[in-house]
């Protein structure tokens, strides 16, 4: 779905692949924040790390199961890792 | 206040800024703006605010890399939430009861406090460890992501401040999959805010 070419995209995937975790690559269906942030040319993915989740947004009894938000500290600690060791870009000199 | 000893500190720390009423139309900004200060200090990160407009502060915790000229990475969360019509919950929608399965229950617990807590606790790992990473790492609070960002983002990205972020790649909130799979958006649809005016006869 995302150019494989792509450092960030790259760095992303390639967490979540030694993470064995499987990503569904979707448009958002309404609008976040995000949307300033990339039109302000900054490349930005929306992720929440919740699965086995029923979506309940803005819905009554919203809730997260604690650990499904656990992993999700231990996914980004996996993520953060990646990206910010991204090697300097053509662009960063 | 539902303070159980044998609960992961990740967990009741989430639990903690679920109780904070920031809920539309009247976000309590100031309390969540005084617990991530708080945070900062405790995690000893940076931390700056950024008044985009009178009362609405936006917060930014850095974690400097060790080469702050490459571009940084920037999680952003945003602190408000939707209302609710608490007769239709079966708990306090900011009482973050967690049921015997752990479940926690509380708006934002989803949209998206989760993920605010997430990050903060994963570079608290990371800086427990002893890592350090090339790129700068800043992590941004954002009011009034659920009344269009008008009064935030869309002010903030045109703040010199913004422009010092040096961003060269973003996170933001997604959804949840009821499914084994994780979702990432790498786009969204184009929203038109509509104003609807009806007058009675
Ligand atoms: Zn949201």
């Amino acid at each position: 779905c995302i150019e494989e070419s792509d450092p960030w995209w790259k760095a992303f995937s390639g967490a979540c692949r030694d993470m064995h975790i499987t990503l569904k690559c979707e448009i958002f269906p309404a609008g976040t924040d995000s949307r300033f942030i990339r039109a302000a040319g900054h490349p930005a993915l929306g992720f929440s790390p919740m699965n086995h989740t029923p979506v309940l947004l803005h819905d009554h009894n919203e809730y997260l199961n604690e650990r499904v938000f656990l992993r999700g500290i231990e996914i980004y600690t996996c993520l953060l890792s990646s990206l910010a060791s991204v090697p300097p870009l053509p662009a960063e000199g | 206040r539902g303070q159980d000893p044998g609960e992961h500190p990740s967990v009741t720390l989430f639990r903690e800024y679920l109780r904070l009423k920031t809920v539309q139309p009247e976000p309590n900004y100031d309390v969540a703006v005084r617990f991530l200060e708080r945070i900062a200090a405790e995690l000893g990160l940076g931390c700056q605010k950024v008044e985009v407009c009178p009362g609405r502060v936006v917060t930014i915790m850095t974690w400097q890399g060790t080469d702050p000229q490459l571009r940084s990475i920037l999680l952003n969360s945003h602190t408000d939430v939707v209302p609710v019509f608490e007769e239709h919950w079966t708990h306090d929608p900011f009482e973050a009861f967690k049921d015997s399965q752990g479940n926690i229950y509380a708006r934002g617990a989803q949209d998206m406090k989760c993920v605010s807590i997430q990050y903060i606790e994963a570079i608290r790992r990371l800086k427990a460890e002893g890592k350090r990473f090339p790129r700068t790492i800043h992590m941004t609070f954002m009011p009034d992501e659920e009344i269009g960002g008008f009064k935030g983002m869309q002010l903030f990205v045109k703040r010199p401040e913004f422009q010092a972020l040096n961003i060269g790649f973003a996170l933001d909130e997604g959804l949840a999959n009821p499914t084994d799979t994780f979702t990432v958006f790498y786009g969204e649809k184009c929203v038109w805010w509509i104003k609807i005016k009806c007058e009675g006869n």
